[in-house]
């Protein structure tokens, strides 16, 4: 073997070597996606076979990985049937019950915490959330001379984070609660970046949620369990909410501060409260965003 | 058709040979960058294993310094439109070869913007919820699908461009300008498009105030005319000082100008001359015994001078056998512009025109050369077949003149000024407004209820670019010297304005008035440098095959010799 032959050689070995030892993390990458995963079709592209097929899959995997069969079923609106939320500023004392809720409800990941709902504690007097203090935690709420207000997705009739989602893995259905397919984003964070309410949520890593504490209810576009790398947020609830349930932030709240109905229904409280309160906060309605959200005071 | 996809095919192996040959520096800079990319492809591999929480990247701060090297790059390749404009509409001879750098650039830029974009997603594997048709792509509403289009169209555009003039050159043949002047102007248009919609990704967000300003589509074009064409500028006198031979001082060995016994050229030297150039065929017998009137056939050795820089006399060479190289002194080197094989020409410009000699020609190992004075030349020339090759070739010179940097100079100069004008623009109207918008722009600036974290980034990129500025109006970045030192000070200053100081504050307060730091993560940092290197690594190949074929040392004539 001449020198110059060696010496190629030589170079080559080393080169895959290198190559072998950056690419060895890689050894570590289990269950990030597999064939059935990877060849998913669009969610409104589906048929209702495909969707079973998806759905039982689902099942499967979130058994394998937390020891309990949960019962996952794709939720359709009901006819008739647009969703409004509205909430009482004055009656909410911050007391955080329904972040928790939310967060046990729709298995949100513990580690890293992910969080829906966020309530911010303002001064008397001002709606400017500059001023709003996300990380209060004083021995007891309500403190004097604050108020609070919770934020959570405002479920807009005008949503910039659907119009900027470059592959349509977040839409508006027609209850007015907008969804992720989990199993299409391509977690770009582009929604997130667009919306101007701070609602929206990636999973940075793989989410952690402690076996027992797994809510077995399920739905496709709600709170089946995320995966690394995809965006979620709150969506209402779906899983009770179109089955004739409350929100569980709804059913949570202690004073009676959230309201939750269908506004195509005249007689429902949501009517009531738009149609008798004087004065309601549709947050940043400069946006031109239209939320289903809205907050209101007892005048 | 099956000889040509031959040919083609041979062309790119050859192409992709030479990216493996080079001397010691050549494979100390590649091995440097390929070492830089495998760590940063490690640390990609670990964001993938662990997902994106090894980044500095929060839901607060969503996007971080991938996205900020994203909105960078594109500048970059948008501005190569820069250095085609003036050559294809005005028709300036000075930059006519510095185009193709400045869209091979293009091409390497946008390769590392899609790799910046890839890693920045949270799901890659998904990618192809991205391909039309396929996916579920939201076109037009959504601008990252936009710009999905125009970063790809982009691509393959002035990868056709390069591709195309490179491969007619390295065939010698003149390109036919209907194959690739419409391409030339659509990327010019293109080029635009490709820096306003990235710019539209932001613009385009009313709940980010910082962003939802129309004068940053305008400002992102004036930097990256600014830093792009400093890029290339730099890149240039690379290229040059690789290609340079010897320090002028230490003159090649010279041997006398006065070749030994030239001999009368006779009709078997045209016919030699035939061989190796066919369009001589078509040159009538006429015209051809009168064209050796005068014509002599010169045998040089190794060293000898053909031809010498400065000097005025009216004949011009072809290269029977051997090899010539043509050499111009510039700045105290020499440097070689081309080389002549078998059936090439060289001194016909300034024969023909009748001005100074630009270059020396020395001939590299011992050669037969035609020479032939310019009456025998223009008579040959009588041929259409004849006249269009030898035109052809006059037209494809590699000059990187320092006129033609110069040129650039006033490109970086003029947009440098608009880019500083609109900074202070966007700044007058944060600041004197004083509406609740200015937080953004406080937090940039000069800090928001006690957190800095940019302001040291933003007031180091202003020093650099007013410097850089100053420095390109003054008279004395008329010296290289002092134009390469404003270059790097508006690069670093640009990349600085408009990674950390359009992407990250436009996060900052969230929109729920939280303030959250964001600072890359050591992963983060590894990967961008990664991407960078690889980016480089990309372009030093790419330069590697193109000069060569620029200078006529690799081409279909010399196939199977090695280079």
């Amino acid at each position: 073997m001449s020198r110059r032959n060696f010496l190629r050689g030589a170079v080559a070995v080393s080169g895959l070597t290198a190559l072998a030892a950056s690419l060895s993390p890689l050894l570590e990458l289990s269950d990030f996606t597999n064939v059935d995963q990877f060849m998913q079709k669009y969610y409104k592209k589906m048929t209702p076979a495909d969707m079973a097929k998806v759905l039982t899959r689902i099942e499967g995997e979130v058994q394998r990985q937390y020891g309990i069969r949960p019962h996952v079923r794709d939720y359709k609106p009901m006819d008739g049937v647009e969703f409004v939320y509205c909430l009482n500023l004055t009656r909410c004392i911050g007391c955080r019950k329904c972040v928790h809720a939310c967060v046990a409800e729709n298995n949100q990941s513990r580690n890293p915490e992910i969080q829906y709902i966020r309530v911010l504690k303002l001064p008397h007097g001002s709606l400017d959330v500059d001023k709003a203090d996300h990380n209060y935690a004083p021995a007891a709420v309500p403190e004097p001379g604050f108020f609070y207000m919770p934020v959570q997705c405002q479920q807009c009739k005008n949503p910039p984070c659907v119009k900027v989602c470059p592959v349509h893995a977040t839409w508006q259905e027609t209850d007015g609660i907008t969804v992720i397919d989990y199993s299409w984003c391509i977690g770009c964070r582009y929604c997130e970046a667009a919306c101007p309410y701070f609602a929206r949520r990636f999973n940075f890593a793989d989410p952690q949620i402690p076996k027992d504490r797994l809510n077995p209810n399920m739905s496709y576009l709600g709170n089946r369990p995320r995966k690394r790398g995809v965006m979620e947020k709150c969506h209402f609830c779906i899983q009770r909410t179109r089955a004739g349930r409350y929100p569980a932030c709804v059913e949570v709240c202690p004073v009676g501060a959230r309201k939750f109905g269908n506004i195509l229904d005249p007689e429902s409280e949501v009517s009531y409260i738009l149609r008798e309160k004087r004065i309601f906060i549709q947050l940043k309605e400069e946006m031109g965003t239209s939320p289903r959200f809205f907050y209101y005071f007892d005048v | 058709m099956i000889q040509a996809t031959r040919n083609y095919f041979l062309f790119l192996r050859r192409c992709g040979r030479i990216a493996f040959v080079g001397d010691w520096r050549y494979y100390a800079w590649m091995g440097l960058l390929t070492a830089i990319c495998l760590f940063g492809l490690n640390a990609y591999c670990k964001q993938l294993v662990h997902g994106l929480i090894v980044t500095g990247m929060t839901d607060e701060v969503s996007w971080g310094v991938y996205i900020a090297n994203f909105t960078f790059l594109v500048g970059v390749a948008a501005a190569a439109v820069m250095m085609v404009i003036p050559v294809y509409i005005y028709g300036n001879e000075d930059l006519h070869d510095l185009v193709i750098f400045g869209e091979l650039l293009a091409v390497a830029a946008i390769i590392m913007c899609l790799a910046f974009v890839t890693v920045d997603l949270g799901r890659p594997d998904r990618f192809w919820h991205l391909i039309p048709g396929i996916g579920q792509f939201n076109f037009p509403a959504s601008m990252l699908s936009w710009d999905v289009i125009v970063l790809n169209g982009y691509l393959l555009l002035n990868v056709y461009i390069c591709g195309y003039l490179l491969y007619r050159r390295y065939q010698k043949k003149k390109p036919s300008k209907w194959f690739y002047y419409p391409f030339v102007f659509i990327a010019i248009v293109w080029a635009v498009s490709i820096h306003t919609v990235t710019a539209f990704l932001y613009v385009g967000l009313g709940g980010r105030p910082f962003w939802n300003s129309a004068i940053v589509g305008p400002r992102f074009l004036a930097s990256a005319f600014t830093a792009g064409p400093a890029l290339i500028i730099l890149a240039l006198q690379v290229v040059r000082r690789v290609t340079a031979s010897a320090p002028a001082g230490v003159a090649v060995r010279l041997r006398s100008d006065v070749i030994a016994a030239p001999r009368q050229a006779t009709l078997k030297d045209l016919d030699l001359l035939a061989h190796h150039l066919p369009e001589l065929d078509t040159v009538s017998m006429e015209d051809r015994l009168a064209s050796l009137h005068g014509a002599t056939v010169l045998d040089v050795a190794a060293g000898d001078v053909l031809l010498r820089q400065g000097t005025t006399e009216d004949s011009a060479f072809f290269v029977l056998s051997g090899r010539v190289v043509v050499k111009r002194e510039e700045g105290g080197r020499f440097r070689i512009t081309r080389s002549a094989g078998p059936g090439e020409q060289f001194g016909e410009v300034s024969a023909l025109a009748g001005t100074p000699r630009v270059a020396t020609a020395t001939a590299e190992k011992r050669s037969l050369v035609l020479r032939l004075p310019a009456a025998s030349l223009r008579r040959l020339m009588q041929s259409h077949k004849m006249n269009e090759i030898v035109q052809s070739r006059m037209s494809e010179r590699l000059m990187i003149t320092d006129h033609g940097l110069l040129m650039l100079r006033s490109i970086v100069q003029v947009s440098m000024l608009i880019n500083v004008f609109l900074l202070l623009n966007e700044v007058f109207k944060e600041f004197y407004s004083g509406n609740l918008h200015v937080a953004s722009a406080k937090y940039l600036f000069i800090g928001l209820h006690g957190h800095y974290a940019l302001v040291p980034w933003i007031w180091t990129a202003i020093g650099l670019n007013v410097i850089a500025m100053i420095l390109l109006v003054l008279p004395l970045s008329r010296s290289l010297k002092w134009l390469n030192v404003a270059c790097v000070l508006c690069i670093i200053g640009i990349w600085i304005e408009k990674g950390m100081g359009l992407v990250i504050p436009g996060f900052i307060p969230t929109p729920l008035g939280a303030i959250v730091d964001y600072r890359p993560s050591l992963n983060e940092t590894l990967v961008c440098l990664g991407i960078w290197a690889f980016g480089l690594l990309l372009y030093t190949i790419f330069l590697r095959m193109a000069v060569p074929i620029l200078q006529g040392r690799l081409s279909k004539a010399n196939e199977g010799q090695e280079l």
